[in-house]
């Protein structure tokens, strides 16, 4: 029985007290040990910004890659050896602002990774500069007059690009939220769980008691995952009422089936046949 | 006496002028003769002027030739621009509707009225292929054979359309032959014809890499075609990325995940590259990155060549850490160094770049067949049962030559951590000073054995007074421009390039002192001659620069050092 303590490593945290962070650490935790996953078989991806620490909190394989490439780093790795369990940490700044093309192509790509995205809506590393899921005249230090861009829509974007699972967590509700993880890494395809997390240093707007008031979860109501348009409806809907939960789920053939090389086995486990290359030469 | 003539073909781009340079190529192949084919097009897929410069001999050739012995123009431009180059006694062919028949040297035959007699104006590169053989004196029969072979597959129709072609364009040339006539018999030969690009790709598929991720961009695109054909018969993935960053980045992810990976760009995919290069550098990632070089910076000329992304390569990236630099002087050796670049990539666990370049990707050659395939690889992965204890396993445990245990993720008990910050030997991150200089010294600690596994440049007729020093794809000009240059009385010697970093600084010294040494370089700013003079102390005596973009020949070569050595 593989236990979410197995999970704990010694090296030392290094997030602001009180950050969401340690709450969606906890709920993967909890999450990969409940699919009996031991930490030598996970893969954990990230890019850079607070999120893309969360592999080093975590006992299991690591890359901690650069900023926004997290994404393509993955998919090489599914790739190579599409045995590997693996599941990236991101965040808005990294996912939605650096590494937006790779996000657009790894939804296209299909590719069987879970990608985890704390959004707070603000650059906590960096020290509070606009993310892209700031909302427009969201005045930081930086953007003293208030942001000039629209904030960014992961889910309306993600379900516009052909997105297979898409979910949104909230670090507050811990329970929910590793179910949403667990569904996620289940799920045959690139899934993608949007979650939202407040950011105790610089985000003083969207705080722990300003997404308890709005978040509901849609597994309350009579949501079908499987209907696009409301699923749509959903991704649309912010402000006085939040939803969390699974907005949409549709089967489809992940990336590593669509290739014909990888039919029968992972890359990596071919042994090298140079009596073979050498007939292809010929 | 050898038999060596260049035929030019010159038009539009969308003419075909790949198409009969590609005919002729392979009836000069099945008789035995030896072909040097260069593109010089321009980036755009209809009009302009675009040619191919085929020398054709029978002895080996491993340069391009650039004297016009028969000119075949499909347009009037390609005649007006070229008449005045043309070598004395040289034949054209001219493609007009209007003139017909031979004079002046010029043979005017109406190419796509014979193509739609013959049955459809897409064979007017058939008709065209069919006068010049005929001219050069090769019997039809052996184009007809291949014309047999390389439409077969499309069917009875296609073929026998196109040898009715043939031989519309065969009997337009009557009984006209060029004065130089080689030997038509069919050989057996053990020769193929062969482009860089391709080469490089078959020292992939030998050194077992089977990721290759790219962006399309030209001259590097090539390489990745040459691939297409083998992704049904061995065990490969190539992926197309939404962008060069994407590229690098997935052939990191797939090689530290355990498979051998390549990705090619030219400069301008390079340019986003290099924060990847960083990333495979610090986390010990091996990399395979070619970069098939064309003139810039920015979009500079996409469709032509240059060795001037040298000083880039060396220096891509923020901070400093190893890597291997290779510069291919020929097809041979594109595939000789692209094996030797994923072994010692993997073996020192740093990346290692090849520098190709438009000229040397995409030029056609005959040469040998001897592209040999190791029955077995080297690896140098380890595995738990390599281990006294897979759960204390560190990535970055450091050692005595600064290689450390290289274990993969999620196949064993080891767990494996990698990041592109700073970090300890377990892979964590770490800011303390120590560690920051244990580790610099552990990754460059590595750059005295890698300067062991390099070959000295190649020094021909070392004991001249006069070196040619060059790099890469000049080899072959260089080397046929000294022996020209011996035979015209001058003491000149050649030294050529092609395990470019890391460099032996003492043995390179004595290769260079006491000489004359003149740099031969497709750049403005002389770059090998800069790394030279910053490595050994010795500064160049003269250089010669084209930086137009289009190839070196020896004729430039053999001017330009006659001028330096008055």
């Amino acid at each position: 029985m593989v236990q979410a303590n197995d999970y704990n490593n010694d090296f030392e945290n290094k997030w602001c007290p009180g950050c969401g962070n340690f709450l969606i650490l906890n709920a993967m935790k909890e999450a990969f040990a409940s699919q009996g996953i031991a930490p030598e078989k996970m893969m954990l991806i990230s890019g850079i910004g607070q999120a893309g620490k969360t592999p080093h909190f975590i006992q299991g394989n690591i890359f901690h890659t650069l900023h926004g490439r997290a994404l393509p780093v993955a998919t090489g790795a599914k790739t190579a050896n599409h045995d590997l369990n693996i599941v990236v940490n991101s965040g808005d700044g990294d996912c939605y602002g650096e590494g937006g093309n790779h996000f657009l192509a790894a939804i296209r790509r299909n590719v069987d990774i879970t990608l985890l995205v704390h959004n707070n809506q603000v650059y906590g590393l960096t020290k509070g500069q606009a993310s892209p899921t700031s909302p427009l005249g969201t005045v930081t230090r930086l953007q003293s007059q208030g942001t000039t861009s629209q904030s960014f829509n992961p889910m309306a974007v993600s379900l516009a690009a052909g997105i297979g699972f898409l979910a949104r967590g909230f670090s507050g509700k811990t329970e929910q939220l590793t179910g949403l993880i667990q569904r996620a890494m289940s799920y045959p395809g690139f899934a993608l769980v949007d979650i939202l997390q407040p950011c105790v240093s610089f985000n003083k707007i969207n705080t722990q008691k300003w997404y308890m008031d709005r978040v509901y979860d849609i597994d309350e109501t009579t949501h079908d995952t499987g209907d696009f348009a409301k699923a749509m409806a959903l991704a649309m809907e912010w402000g006085d009422k939040i939803p969390t939960g699974i907005l949409y789920e549709q089967e489809t053939v992940p990336f590593h089936q669509r290739i014909k090389a990888l039919g029968d086995q992972t890359l990596i486990s071919h042994a090298f046949d140079g009596k073979k290359v050498a007939r292809a030469f010929a | 006496m050898t038999i060596d003539i260049t035929v030019k073909i010159g038009g539009e781009a969308g003419q075909g002028i790949q198409t009969i340079g590609t005919l002729l190529s392979q009836v000069c192949h099945t008789a035995g003769l030896f072909i040097f084919s260069v593109d010089d097009f321009e980036s755009r897929i209809r009009g302009g002027h675009s040619f191919n410069l085929l020398r054709i001999s029978d002895g080996p050739v491993k340069g391009p030739g650039n004297r016009v012995d028969i000119l075949v123009a499909l347009d009037q431009r390609t005649l007006s621009l070229n008449r005045d180059t043309l070598e004395k006694g040289a034949m054209v062919i001219l493609n007009s509707d209007t003139e017909t028949g031979f004079k002046d040297n010029i043979l005017a035959i109406p190419l796509k009225g014979l193509a739609k007699e013959a049955g459809g104006a897409i064979t007017a590169n058939t008709v065209a292929a069919g006068a010049i053989l005929s001219i050069l004196g090769a019997p039809f029969k052996v184009l007809e054979a291949l014309l047999n072979k390389r439409f077969a597959a499309k069917g009875e129709k296609i073929v026998s359309l196109n040898t009715s072609a043939a031989r519309k364009g065969y009997d337009a040339a009557g009984d006209l032959r060029f004065p130089k006539q080689f030997s038509w018999t069919p050989q057996e030969t053990h020769t193929i014809i062969i482009n860089g690009s391709r080469a490089a790709a078959m020292g992939a598929l030998a050194s077992d890499c089977r990721f290759f991720s790219f962006y399309p961009m030209s001259p590097a695109t090539g390489i990745m075609t040459s691939v297409v054909p083998f992704l049904g018969k061995l065990p490969i993935v190539m992926e197309q990325a939404e962008d060069e960053i994407a590229a690098v980045n997935m052939a990191i992810g797939a090689s530290f995940a355990g498979v051998r990976s390549l990705t090619a760009t030219s400069g301008g995919g390079f340019c986003l590259m290099t924060e990847g290069l960083g990333l495979a550098a610090i986390t010990e990632t091996p990399l395979v990155i070619i970069n098939a070089q064309r003139p810039g910076p920015a979009t500079g000329l996409p469709t032509r060549t240059a060795q001037a992304d040298l000083l880039f390569v060396l220096n891509a990236s923020q901070d400093s850490f190893p890597r291997f630099v290779f510069a291919p002087g020929n097809p041979m050796e594109a595939f000789e160094l692209t094996k030797k670049a994923f072994t010692l990539s993997e073996k020192y666990q740093v990346p290692a770049i090849i520098l190709m370049d438009q000229f040397l990707n995409n030029s056609q050659v005959t040469q040998d067949n001897c592209f040999v395939v190791d029955e077995e690889l080297p690896t140098f992965i380890c595995h738990d049962t390599d281990m006294a204890d897979p759960g204390q396993y560190k990535r970055y445990q450091f050692t005595d030559n600064g290689i450390s245990p290289r274990a993969l993720p999620g196949v064993g008990k080891a767990i494996v951590r990698a990041t592109g910050n700073e970090h300890n030997e377990a892979g964590q991150i770490s800011e303390e000073a120590q560690n920051k200089m244990a580790m610099n010294e552990k990754r460059n600690g590595k750059c005295k054995a890698m300067i062991q596994e390099m070959s000295l440049p190649q020094v021909i007729h070392g004991d001249s007074s006069t070196l040619l020093v060059g790099w890469g794809s000049s080899r072959e000009i260089i080397i046929e421009a000294c022996t020209a240059l011996r035979e015209k009385g001058r003491d000149v010697g050649a030294v050529l390039i092609k395990d470019v970093w890391p460099l032996d600084r003492e043995q390179w010294r004595c290769i260079l002192e006491n000489k004359t040494f003149i740099m031969v370089e497709q750049n403005s700013n002389c770059q090998m001659g800069q790394i030279i003079s910053q490595e050994t102390g010795l500064f160049y005596d003269g250089a010669i620069l084209k930086d137009d973009g289009r190839p070196l020949y020896p004729e430039y070569i053999i001017e330009k050092t006659a001028q330096i050595m008055e």
